[in-house]
């Protein structure tokens, strides 16, 4: 079964034909998915500012980055449930368009880079180096990709 | 009502050119703005209900946070305004828009009545646990953040 029919077959299934009638239900999973999305932007960012000696640098690095990494871990598992519903609600617009597929990508790299930069920080660096530094700076570039790339999957063309 | 100025705004050669050109640009990087805005005021409104960063001041917290909430505001602000130019005349007649901007008003109100009463007295309870009416502050800006975001999104549904 190739994308286009499984598009199809999960688009008519029961549970998507349920989403796909329900008028609160698009807008109001998409606004959880928003939210979640905020939170671990804001939390990427505080560890990052953190990697660079900035924003709350009171707080060990290892403490703050198991805090806030945390909530990383937590709100992503937020965005793949909220996001998987997206998907079976209207699979047409995501599982064929090349967009969500260039944003999965982002997390993905994203995602290895912050596993990697949480195990940096437990071992108590008080002075990243500057490897460390651009790797925090990165993955705000990649998050920043993510949240355009997801608004560009509604405006760019599945296939 | 008189739509004359939302007419001549929308059909100024800057708001043509984004919703010809632009809108998706200009509502990703509203979205990126409203993350940061939203993001960081939760950092601040957790810590006023008391659920985290207990080990932070109030004061340290909200000095370190909130420059990155304003500033993003300021870009929200600025791309909101983008957006509402290119589809002015639909915009006043969205009921979500509205509701939007009201709870987003509310949500000002809210902010200058803990900034000019609430956070005054601030430096008895800047280590602890702050009091009830700073925990009511935090828990308004927290659902009224919320609904902004939830009828923003449903603004494009309408």
């Amino acid at each position: 079964m190739n994308l286009q029919a499984f598009s199809e077959w999960l688009s008519a299934t029961a549970f998507s034909q349920k989403i796909q009638v329900t008028s609160w239900a698009i807008p109001g999973i998409q606004t959880i998915h928003l939210l979640a999305i905020a939170g671990l932007f804001a939390a990427a960012l505080v560890v990052a500012l953190r990697i660079g000696g900035r924003g709350l640098a009171s707080e060990p690095l290892a403490a703050l980055a198991r805090r806030y990494i945390r909530a990383i871990w937590w709100l992503l598992l937020v965005l793949f449930l909220s996001g998987s519903l997206l998907i079976v609600a209207e699979p047409g617009r995501t599982i064929t368009n090349q967009v969500f597929y260039l944003k999965m990508i982002m997390v993905a790299l994203s995602v290895v880079i912050t596993i990697w930069l949480a195990s940096v920080s437990r071992r108590e660096l008080e002075r990243p180096s500057p490897v460390h530094v651009f790797a925090a700076a990165f993955t705000m570039v990649l998050w920043t990709g993510v949240i355009f790339a997801g608004r560009f999957i509604a405006y760019v063309e599945s296939y | 009502m008189n739509t004359q100025i939302f007419e001549w705004l929308q059909n100024t050669p800057l708001a043509t050119n984004i919703s010809e050109n632009w809108f998706p640009w200009v509502e990703s990087a509203h979205v990126l703005f409203m993350a940061l805005v939203f993001g960081t005021i939760l950092i601040v409104d957790t810590r006023l209900l008391g659920w985290t960063s207990a080990q932070h001041r109030v004061t340290y917290l909200a000095d370190r946070m909130l420059p990155w909430t304003w500033g993003a505001f300021i870009g929200s602000v600025i791309t909101g305004f983008l957006m509402f130019a290119a589809g002015a005349t639909n915009y006043i007649q969205n009921t979500p828009f509205l509701v939007k901007m009201g709870l987003l008003v509310l949500a000002g109100v809210n902010m200058l009545f803990f900034q000019l009463v609430t956070y005054r007295t601030v430096a008895r309870w800047d280590a602890g646990r702050p009091p009830p009416a700073a925990r009511m502050g935090g828990l308004a800006s927290m659902l009224l953040w919320i609904g902004v975001i939830g009828f923003a999104r449903w603004t494009g549904f309408v």
